[in-house]
C-alpha cells in the first residue's frame, strides 16, 4: 500500500501574546510607522465595535454583531488587499470595511436597519455583508472569474467564519476556484464559535485551512491576533491568487464578545476559557511590542485614544442624525424600472400615508 | 462556567511604582455587561502610563463608578458588580421580540356573530351588478342558472316583467325616466275648459292656431312661460316662447322646440311645424332642437280625448293639451244650433303657479282661438 | 428565416446575444463540450470559445452564486440549470441574493442575470424531472419569471431576458421543446417582458395558461368553437410581474374565466391570477373561477402521469360547466 497523496498545513506567526517576537518580523513590515499604523487601526476598529454596542445598548441600533478580538484580521487582510480587489464579508468585519473605504455611519446605519447602509457612497465594488452565512463564497468565485475573464490583475477576498466552513456553498466555491484556476482568496476568521457551537463540534477536521485540500487548492493557517502574520500570510496568498492559484487561509482567533448583543455567551462557554483569550488580545501585545520597540509612549496613546473617540463619535452623530428613508424607498431599487402592477402599489402606500 | 463569586466593589488595585492614583480616560463596559477575568475593564491614565485595568473576576457589571476625567484613588472604589452574576436571558439572537402578559386562550371557541345581511340570495357577480344597475331586488328574482344560481338574464327577465319583455332604451328610457322625476318634483294642478271654434275656416289641424293663441295668453300671464328652479326656489320667467311640441313615433315620444311663437304668422307657424315633424320622422331631428322648452303643448286630440292631465317636465311650470273637436248643440239667441268645440286642458305646477293665473291664462287662449278665423 | 423547434430557437437567441453582446457568458452543467442535454446550448463552445461558454461541476447553488458574483461585475450570465427539479439548492441564491442585490445596496450594485431550466411533464421522465414549480419564483419580489410556449416567443423572450437589467427565472417547457416548429426570423428583435399575449381571440370565456397547458388550452378553445363558444386564449407569458390589465380586460367582455397549469392546485400561480380578478374585476364574472391544474400531489411517475396532467378532457369539462351560466 503506498500513499495517494498527503498534505501539510503551515502555521505562521511573528509577534507572540506577550508582546515578544517569535522569529524576526518579515522586512516589508518590520517598520515602525507600519506597526504603529496597525495598532491604530485595530485601536479604531474596537472603539468603533464599543460605540455601536452602547448605541445597541441604549436602543439607538438594532442587533448588532461586535468583532471584539478579531481586530488583527480585518487590519491583517485590509493591508494587503488593494482598491481594486473585492472584498465579500461576511457579518463581523466591520474593521475591515472600515478600511475598505466603507464609512462607519454607514455600518451603523446598516445595523441600524437602513438599506443606505449597503450603498457604500466610496466603495463601489465589495459587496454588502452576507447574512446567509458561507452565501457569498459562490458569489466570490463569480467575481473572480470575471476578473479572469477580463485578464483583470484583481482578485475576490471572501471571508468568513467556521461556522460556514460547515456549508456546501463554501466548499462548492473552492472547488470551481481550484479547477477553474479562479483569482479568489477565501479567509476563514476562526474565532472559535458559531453562536453556540464551539470549534470542535463543527468538523472533526483537524484544521479548517485542510478543508481546502479537499477542493485541490492550498490551506495554511495564521495567528489570527497577530497582525503581521495575517498581513504576510494574506498578502503573499493575494499575490498568488492574482496569479490565478485560489487558496485558503484559516486565521486562528476568538470572538471575545456574544454572538449578537441580543446573545449571551456565558450561557454556554466557560469564563476561564474566554479569559484565557484575553490574555492573547491582538491590540494589547502590539502595544507592549510597541512600547518596548517603538517609543510608544502615553502621550502616543491619549492621543490615539482621543482621536479615535472623536472620529467615530462624529461618526455615529452622523447616523443618529440621517432620518429614515420616506416610506416609498420601500419600492426604490426593487427593479432597474419599477413595473406598473408594483407602482400601482406604491401609489396605494402614499395614499394610506397622506390620509395620516 | 463560574458562579460569579467574589466581592461586589471593585476598587482600583495597587498600580506600581508608587502610583497612587488614576485618571479615568474610557470605559470599556457598561452597566449590563457580562464580563469575565482579564478583561479590560477601563483605560486610566497614570503619571507614567495610559493602562487598561483587567476585571478581578467573572460577573456582571452594576455600576461603573466614575466618569472619563475622574481621578480615582488606588483603593477606592471603581465598578460594583451585580449581586446576580447572570444577565436575563433574551431568548432570542437577533431582533427583538414582543411580549406580554398572558391573554384570553387562543383556543377557546368565539361565537359567531349574528349576520345582519341579507339572507342566502345566490347570484353572479355580474348579476348582481345588473340587479343594481336595474333597481331589481334580487329575493324577487327566479334563479334558473346552475344550482339555481340567478343569473344576468333572470335579472334582466325581472325587470322587464315575467314572460319576457321589452327592455327600455333610448327614447323610451328616457320618457321613463323623466316622467319619474317630473312626478317626483312636480306639484300638478289642471284646469280645464272649452273654446268654441265654430268661426275657424278650414280643416286641418289645429296646431298653428294653438301656437299663435300660446303666444298671446303667454303676453297676457307671462307668469306660465317661466323656469322654475325648485332647489334654489328661483322662478325666471322666460322672454321667449319656445314651445316644445309632443310628437309620437314608433320609437317612443319626442318633444322638438318651436322657437319664438310670439308674433309670428300662422303661415310661418305652419312652415316650421311641418319642418319638425319632419325631422322627427326620419330621426334627423338634432339634440339642440330637443332642448330649451318654456311651455309644452301636447296635442293628443289628433287622435282622442277632450281633457287631459298632463306631465308638467321640470324646469317648465305648464303644459298646454288640445281634445279632439267635436260638434255639440249648442243654444244662440235661444235657438239650437251646431257648434265646433276644441276641448283645451292646462297642466300647470301649483308650487310657483296659482289657479287664478292658470285660468286667466285659459281665458287668454280660448279668446284668442275663438276670434280667430 | 428558419423553421425552428423551441430548443433551437433557444439556441438561436443565445446565439444572437452571445454575438451582440460580449457580456454575455453562458454557464451550467454539461453546457459546452456537450452542447446542454437538451441541446439549447449547441455550437455555441464552439462558436464562441471556453472563455463565454463553460462547464461548471456539479453545483447548484454554485451555479445561482457564481451568476450572481459575476452579474455584479457587469457580465450578463445566462446560467442553465439542467432540470427545475435540481434548482433548489439554488434557490437560496436567487431569493437571498439576486433578487435583493439591487435593493440592499441602493442601486450600487445589481444582477442582469438569466436562470433558464427546462420544467414541466409530459415526457415520461424518472423522479424529480417533471417539476412544475414556477409559483415559488413568481413570489418573489425582485425576479421575473417568463415561460414561452412557442418557439417565436422563446427567441423573442429569451433576448429580452437576457437585455433585461434585472434578474430573470426562464422557464422552457420541456414537453415543448421538440413538439412543432414555426419559422422564426433572427432579427434580433425581443418580445416584451411583463405583458400577456392573447393567442386566440372570443368573446365567451377567457381561458388562460402557460407553457405545454397551452396545447390543451387552445385545442380546447377549437373544439369549443364547434360548439358555438367563442374562447379567448391567453398566454402569460411573463408571470412575475403579470400583465393584469389583459386578462381583466377579457375577463370584462366574456365574464368566465378558466385557468390551466400543469402545477399543483394549492399556492399554484393560478391563485394569484384567479385573485386578481376577484379583487378587480369581481363584478364582470357570470361565473366562478375555475382552474384546471396538477392534483395536490407529488407528480406520479410516467406510468401514472396522464392521470395528473390537467388533460384536454378536463380542461372542455371545465369551460363548458362554467359557460352554463349566462
Amino acid at each position: 500500500m503506498s500513499a495517494a497523496a498527503g498534505f501539510d498545513i503551515s502555521h505562521t506567526a511573528y509577534l507572540g501574546p506577550d508582546g515578544k517576537l517569535l522569529r524576526p518580523l518579515p522586512d516589508a513590515l518590520a517598520a515602525s510607522e507600519t506597526l504603529e499604523a496597525f495598532y491604530r487601526r485595530m485601536v479604531l476598529t474596537r472603539t468603533f465595535d464599543a460605540k455601536a454596542i452602547a448605541l445597541q445598548r441604549t436602543g439607538r441600533l438594532g442587533t448588532y454583531a461586535s468583532s471584539l478580538g478579531q481586530e488583527a484580521v480585518s487590519v491583517g487582510i485590509a493591508h494587503a488587499m488593494t482598491p481594486d480587489d473585492v472584498l465579500l464579508p461576511s457579518f463581523r468585519e466591520h474593521g475591515l470595511q472600515i478600511q475598505r473605504g466603507v464609512k462607519p455611519e454607514e455600518i451603523l446605519l446598516f445595523w441600524g436597519g437602513d438599506e443606505r447602509g449597503s450603498a457604500f457612497s466610496d466603495q463601489p465594488d465589495d459587496f454588502p455583508v452576507c447574512v446567509t452565512v458561507g452565501g457569498h463564497a459562490p458569489q466570490a468565485a463569480g467575481v473572480a472569474l470575471a476578473f479572469k475573464l477580463r485578464s483583470e490583475p484583481r482578485a475576490a477576498v471572501c471571508v468568513f467564519g467556521d461556522g460556514a466552513s460547515s456549508k456546501g456553498d463554501v466548499y462548492e466555491a473552492m472547488n470551481v476556484a481550484g479547477v477553474w484556476q479562479l483569482p479568489v482568496l477565501f479567509i476563514v476568521t476562526n474565532n472559535q464559535w458559531a453562536i453556540s457551537t464551539p470549534r470542535n463540534k463543527q468538523t472533526a477536521a483537524e484544521t479548517l485551512a485542510q478543508k481546502a485540500v479537499g477542493a485541490g487548492i492550498r490551506g495554511e493557517q495564521v495567528d489570527g491576533n497577530d497582525v503581521v502574520a495575517v498581513a504576510e500570510v494574506v498578502g503573499a496568498a493575494l499575490a498568488r491568487a492574482r496569479a490565478g492559484e485560489p487558496s485558503l487561509v484559516e486565521c486562528l482567533t476568538y470572538r471575545l464578545g456574544d454572538h449578537t448583543t441580543v446573545d449571551d455567551a456565558s450561557r454556554y462557554r466557560d469564563d476561564a476559557e474566554v479569559s484565557g483569550w484575553w490574555q492573547k488580545d491582538p491590540i494589547a501585545r502590539l502595544r507592549l511590542y510597541l512600547a518596548e520597540n517603538s517609543g510608544w509612549d502615553k502621550v502616543k496613546q491619549e492621543a490615539l485614544l482621543g482621536e479615535c473617540a472623536s472620529q467615530i463619535e462624529a461618526a455615529a452623530e452622523s447616523y443618529l442624525a440621517t432620518p429614515p428613508a420616506p416610506p416609498e424607498a420601500i419600492f426604490d431599487h426593487l427593479y432597474a424600472e419599477l413595473p406598473e402592477p408594483i407602482a400601482a402599489q406604491r401609489a396605494a402606500l402614499l395614499e394610506g400615508n397622506s390620509d395620516g | 462556567m463560574t458562579d460569579g463569586a467574589g466581592d461586589a466593589t471593585f476598587c482600583l488595585p495597587d498600580l506600581g511604582e508608587g502610583l497612587s492614583e488614576a485618571e479615568i480616560v474610557q470605559w470599556h463596559v457598561a452597566p449590563g455587561d457580562r464580563v469575565v477575568a482579564d478583561q479590560p475593564l477601563v483605560t486610566v491614565e497614570t503619571d507614567k502610563a495610559v493602562v487598561d485595568i483587567p476585571s478581578p473576576r467573572s460577573g456582571v457589571v452594576d455600576a461603573c463608578l466614575g466618569e472619563p476625567g475622574d481621578v480615582i484613588e488606588v483603593g477606592q472604589p471603581l465598578l460594583q458588580f451585580a449581586v446576580e452574576a447572570k444577565r436575563p436571558d433574551a431568548g432570542a439572537v437577533v431582533g427583538a421580540l414582543p411580549s406580554a402578559a398572558s391573554a384570553t386562550p387562543s383556543r377557546v371557541a368565539v361565537p359567531a356573530a349574528v349576520s345582519a345581511a341579507e339572507s342566502g340570495v345566490r347570484a353572479s357577480p355580474r348579476a348582481r351588478q345588473r340587479a343594481r344597475e336595474l333597481s331589481v331586488s334580487l329575493e324577487a328574482v327566479a334563479g334558473t342558472g346552475p344550482e339555481g344560481v340567478i343569473q344576468v338574464s333572470d335579472v334582466e327577465s325581472a325587470a322587464a316583467g315575467a314572460g319576457g319583455g321589452e327592455r327600455l332604451g333610448g327614447v323610451r328610457r328616457a320618457m321613463a325616466r323623466r316622467m319619474t322625476d317630473a312626478h317626483a318634483r312636480v306639484v300638478r294642478a289642471t284646469v280645464t275648459g272649452e273654446a268654441d271654434v265654430s268661426r275657424w275656416s278650414g280643416t286641418g289641424s289645429p296646431m298653428p292656431r294653438l301656437l299663435r293663441a300660446l303666444g298671446a295668453a303667454v303676453a297676457a300671464v307671462p307668469r306660465l312661460n317661466a323656469w322654475f328652479d325648485d332647489r334654489a326656489e328661483m322662478l325666471a320667467l322666460q322672454s321667449r316662447v319656445n314651445v316644445g311640441i309632443a310628437m309620437e313615433t314608433a320609437d317612443g315620444l319626442f318633444v322638438p322646440v318651436l322657437e319664438d311663437v310670439a308674433g309670428r304668422t300662422l303661415e310661418s307657424l305652419t312652415s316650421e311645424l311641418t319642418h319638425l315633424q319632419d325631422a322627427v320622422a326620419r330621426r334627423s331631428i338634432r339634440p339642440d332642437q330637443l332642448k330649451g322648452q318654456t311651455i309644452s303643448l301636447s296635442n293628443f286630440g289628433a287622435v282622442a280625448g277632450l281633457h287631459a292631465e298632463m306631465v308638467v317636465v321640470p324646469p317648465q311650470v305648464a303644459i298646454v293639451g288640445s281634445g279632439r273637436v267635436f260638434e255639440r248643440v249648442v243654444l244662440a239667441d235661444g235657438k239650437p244650433t251646431a257648434a265646433q268645440i276644441l276641448p283645451l286642458s292646462i297642466s300647470f305646477d301649483h308650487r310657483v303657479v296659482t289657479g287664478v293665473e292658470a285660468s286667466t291664462f285659459l281665458m287668454a287662449l280660448t279668446t284668442d282661438l275663438e276670434n280667430d278665423q | 428565416m428558419a423553421e425552428l423547434n423551441l430548443i433551437g430557437a433557444v439556441n438561436l437567441a443565445l446565439r444572437r446575444a452571445m454575438s451582440e453582446d460580449e457580456r454575455v457568458i453562458v454557464f451550467g452543467e454539461d453546457v459546452g463540450t456537450s452542447g446542454g442535454v437538451f441541446r439549447a446550448t449547441e455550437g455555441l463552445l464552439e462558436a464562441f470559445g471556453p472563455d463565454r461558454v463553460l462547464d461548471t461541476p456539479l453545483a447548484e447553488t454554485l451555479i445561482g452564486g457564481l451568476a450572481v458574483g459575476v452579474a455584479a461585475q457587469g457580465f450578463r450570465p445566462v446560467a442553465e440549470i439542467q432540470f427545475m427539479g435540481f434548482v433548489y439548492p439554488a434557490l437560496d441564491q436567487m431569493v437571498n441574493h439576486a433578487s435583493r442585490l439591487r435593493n440592499r445596496t441602493r442601486g450600487r450594485l445589481s444582477c442582469p442575470m438569466v436562470l433558464r431550466a427546462p420544467f414541466g411533464g409530459g415526457v415520461h421522465a424518472p423522479e424529480h424531472h417533471s417539476e412544475s414549480t414556477e409559483a415559488i419564483f413568481a413570489h418573489l419580489p425582485g425576479l421575473r419569471v417568463v415561460i414561452p410556449s412557442t418557439p417565436a416567443d422563446a427567441y423573442g423572450l429569451l433576448l429580452s431576458a437576457i437585455r433585461d437589467p434585472d434578474p430573470v427565472v426562464f422557464l422552457e417547457p420541456k414537453r415543448l421543446y421538440r413538439m412543432s416548429t414555426e419559422q422564426v426570423e433572427d432579427d434580433g428583435a425581443g418580445v416584451p417582458l411583463d405583458r400577456c399575449t392573447i393567442r386566440r381571440a372570443g368573446g365567451d370565456l377567457t381561458l388562460v395558461s402557460w407553457g405545454a397547458s397551452m396545447v390543451e388550452a387552445l385545442a380546447a378553445a377549437e373544439m369549443l368553437a364547434e360548439e358555438g363558444a367563442t374562447v379567448e386564449v391567453i398566454d402569460v407569458c411573463t408571470l412575475k410581474p403579470l400583465d393584469r390589465a389583459t386578462i381583466l380586460e377579457s375577463v370584462s367582455r366574456t365574464g368566465r374565466l378558466v385557468i390551466v397549469h400543469e402545477a399543483a392546485l394549492t399556492a399554484g400561480f393560478g391563485s394569484e391570477i384567479a385573485a386578481s380578478v376577484a379583487e378587480a374585476g369581481l363584478f364582470d364574472l357570470r361565473a366562478p373561477v375555475r382552474r384546471v391544474t396538477g392534483w395536490d400531489t407529488v407528480v406520479p411517475l410516467p406510468r401514472l402521469e396522464s392521470h395528473y396532467l390537467p388533460d384536454l378532457t378536463r380542461v372542455l369539462t371545465a369551460c363548458r360547466e362554467v359557460l352554463t351560466y349566462d
